[in-house]
């Protein structure tokens, strides 16, 4: 890596361009720029070393030019964090359904039911999917906002599931727990999934189930029930696992 | 000679869009052209040239494309608009009238 590229990745990484593309067309032209420079410090007669201190001296500091490139295109970036998110938000819903719904559906063949009626009464599930989604992005958003502090990435799930739980209560104070539940089960299993012993993170969507189990009875009519509520969430957790992958392979900005 | 920053930011505009109704030019040309004229007086870090020349290419003022040199460098030109020339027009009558008023103040602060 030359010095130019290294002044172009520094500004690159600080600036928060919104969209790849247009991180690559600003580092085309800053390097064309800096190679412009380097090479009127070299006609002047300059050594590389010498040359690459008339770039830095005359080209100023990363940081500074970043900071400016990212208030230009502050609005766009917050604009496109929204639509990003929306995105994450919208697919990671339907991947539960789709999960649930096929798990669900599975269970109806084998206990002699209609999947037709099963996945009719998915709607009544609606509250469940919005808190599974919502456990698992809050815990990834944690993790983007504060990436060096476990303790406050934790801070976003812990505020909106407090909002929720104020929310469910209100609305469906009958059926407040389990969604509560799956909740706390889908922040923990992404809790677990970024942990060392990530291959324990299945254990993450059975540990809030079994708190709520002892400490509000019975929620569930059968054995069966609670067990299919596991599969559902555990699938559905590596599902929004992959989607958080993938989705980190097609917005976030490569480095450079 | 060195400028005040907040005053070189706040003229930075009304430069670029001054050269730039001249003819179209990439980054470096800029730099070149305005340190030609100022006599090198006009220093600035070079890399904060990027920044207001987004600025105004998404305020519509300006306009660019990649062109490919003699020498088979590319380059990005970036040339005015119409909203730009019309800019240009304003910044300078703005500038004109603001350093009037200035100077007759300061004019008379001195005698």
């Amino acid at each position: 890596m030359t010095h130019s590229d290294r002044i172009v990745s520094r500004v690159i990484s600080l600036a928060r361009l919104p969209g790849s593309k247009r991180g690559r067309e600003v580092a085309k032209e800053l390097r064309a720029h800096l190679d412009d420079l380097a090479e009127e410090a070299r006609s002047q007669g300059y050594d590389e070393e010498g040359a690459a201190r008339i770039v830095r001296m005359r080209f100023g500091e990363p940081e500074e030019i970043a900071a400016a490139f990212a208030s230009v295109y502050a609005p766009e970036r917050w604009a496109t964090r929204i639509l990003q998110s929306a995105i994450l938000l919208a697919s990671s819903t339907l991947a539960v359904m789709v999960v649930v719904g096929t798990v669900q559906s599975i269970a109806a063949v084998f206990s002699s039911g209609s999947i037709v009626s099963t996945l009719r009464a998915l709607h009544q599930e609606s509250f469940g999917f919005a808190a599974i989604t919502a456990g698992y992005c809050s815990l990834y958003a944690g993790e983007r906002l504060f990436p060096a502090s476990l303790a406050k990435a934790v801070l976003p799930s812990v505020a909106l599931g407090l909002c929720l739980a104020a929310l469910f209560v209100c609305l469906i104070p009958q059926q407040a727990v389990l969604p509560l539940a799956a909740f706390a089960c889908a922040a923990c299993a992404r809790l677990l999934q970024r942990r060392a012993i990530s291959f324990l993170w299945f254990a993450g969507t059975a540990l809030p189930l079994l708190i709520a189990w002892v400490l509000f009875g019975r929620l569930i009519p059968c054995w069966q029930f609670p067990c299919l509520v596991w599969i559902g969430l555990t699938i559905s957790c590596k599902a929004l696992q992959e989607i958080v992958r993938l989705f980190e392979r097609v917005f976030m900005l490569p480095a450079h | 000679m060195g400028f005040d920053r907040e005053l070189l930011k706040g003229s930075i505009a009304l430069l670029l869009l001054r050269l730039l109704s001249e003819r179209d030019m990439y980054g470096y040309e800029i730099i070149q052209e305005s340190m030609r004229r100022s006599q090198d007086a006009f220093e600035f870090k070079e890399g904060t040239l990027y920044p207001a020349l987004h600025q105004l290419h998404k305020r519509g003022y300006i306009r660019s494309e990649w062109r490919t040199g003699e020498n088979g460098k590319q380059r990005k030109y970036y040339g005015l608009t119409a909203a730009g020339k019309k800019a240009a027009r304003r910044s300078e009558q703005e500038w004109f009238s603001f350093t009037k008023v200035v100077n007759a103040i300061l004019s008379k602060a001195n005698t």
